[in-house]
């Protein structure tokens, strides 16, 4: 799995590539840890994180990556911030109907809708 | 032997060099988390190869009723693969034509990108759909990881074992650890609204919509699921 971390204005987007199984899930979660600690650092910047999870090159995902779109999402809720998923894949998608996590997430399907849910 | 044995990958294989693929499928993937640079990695990769091919064709003569085991021991500066004959990984094959792979893992979560490797490797060579490939896969995972996490409790010197029995029409997974075990009906439902937004607990109900079927024996340590080649409800 490879995780490439962009910016655009106030907004953190997460661009993962390949499988999120495994270590690998903890990998992410770490990845996303530290995002949620660098906004809750940034004293002149009055907004919470906004997190894109960009899901396009996930090829695959397991319950431990599912565990950790639900950490992050809580985490994340709890300090003000709001995390949405971008151009998920018919398996991820499957998977998160199947967990009923569908009505927890904002799912979009272009980078520019994604990034409206925060303007 | 002990501890350094304790570490090893084990990869156990049918006679049949229609299978070397699976070995050097993982031997790759142990190489690459390894410092070796890359000409090495090619160069013992081939050594491996070679000496799967040697003890499958002048060895066991491709009799697939005779099982190959490879050890596979990645340590900072060397890889040692060795083979030997095991009846152990038999135990589970309800009839006399089945093939089985087996991998055997040090509880690390570390390991368990070879288990998605092997497993991936296997499908590829079924005829199950690639929507059926996805979900065999995930479970693979799930009971792999369960295993590791919550059985053995990623101690190390605890080992997971996987066994891939591939009959005619169906492909059955078995899943053992080392862990005290647990009781399925003591598993919260991960569906329950009390329990949507918790990070963890939802592997096995995850296995149990993959496969066709998936039953708890010894106590929770030995998983069996089953996947049927025709999809039961075209029957």
């Amino acid at each position: 799995m490879q995780v490439n971390v962009r910016h655009k204005g106030n907004i953190t987007i997460l661009d993962i590539e390949g499988k999120v199984i495994g270590a690998d899930a903890l990998a992410l979660k770490s990845i996303i840890d530290q995002q949620i600690e660098a906004a809750n650092n940034e004293a002149e910047q009055e907004e919470k994180l906004n997190l894109i999870l960009n899901m396009e090159r996930v090829q695959m995902m397991d319950s431990s990556g599912l565990g950790v779109l639900v950490a992050s999402y809580t985490t994340i809720r709890r300090n003000d911030g709001r995390v949405v998923l971008l151009n998920l894949g018919g398996n991820i998608r499957s998977l998160i109907v199947m967990a009923k996590l569908m009505t927890i997430f904002d799912c979009y399907n272009t980078e520019a809708e994604a990034i409206g849910h925060f303007l | 032997m002990g501890e350094r044995t304790e570490q090893a990958i084990t990869l156990s294989l049918p006679s049949s060099m229609q299978h070397v693929y699976l070995l050097k499928a993982v031997v790759t993937e142990i190489l690459n988390e390894t410092d070796f640079d890359e000409d090495t990695q090619e160069q013992i990769n081939i050594a491996a190869i070679e000496a799967g091919t040697n003890a499958i064709k002048n060895s066991n003569r491709e009799d697939t009723g005779k099982q190959i085991t490879f050890q596979l021991m990645p340590t900072e500066n060397e890889l040692i693969v060795s083979t030997l004959e095991e009846s152990e990984v038999f135990k589970h094959k309800e009839t006399e034509t089945a093939q089985v792979i087996m991998l055997s893992l040090p509880s690390s979560m570390q390991h368990v990108y070879l288990l998605d490797v092997v497993v991936t490797e296997i499908l590829k060579g079924t005829d199950f759909s690639e929507e059926t490939q996805e979900q065999i896969n995930l479970a693979a995972i799930e009971g792999g990881t369960n295993a590791i996490k919550h059985g053995n409790k990623e101690d190390p010197r605890k080992r997971a074992s996987i066994q891939f029995i591939l009959d005619e029409d169906k492909l059955t997974i078995v899943i053992e650890d080392e862990g005290d075990g647990f009781t399925r009906q003591e598993v919260a439902d991960p569906l329950d609204p009390a329990n949507l937004l918790k990070s963890s607990g939802r592997g096995l109900f995850l296995m149990e919509a993959c496969m066709d079927s998936v039953t708890y024996e010894a106590n929770g340590t030995i998983i069996k699921m089953v996947k049927h080649l025709v999809e039961l409800e075209a029957q």
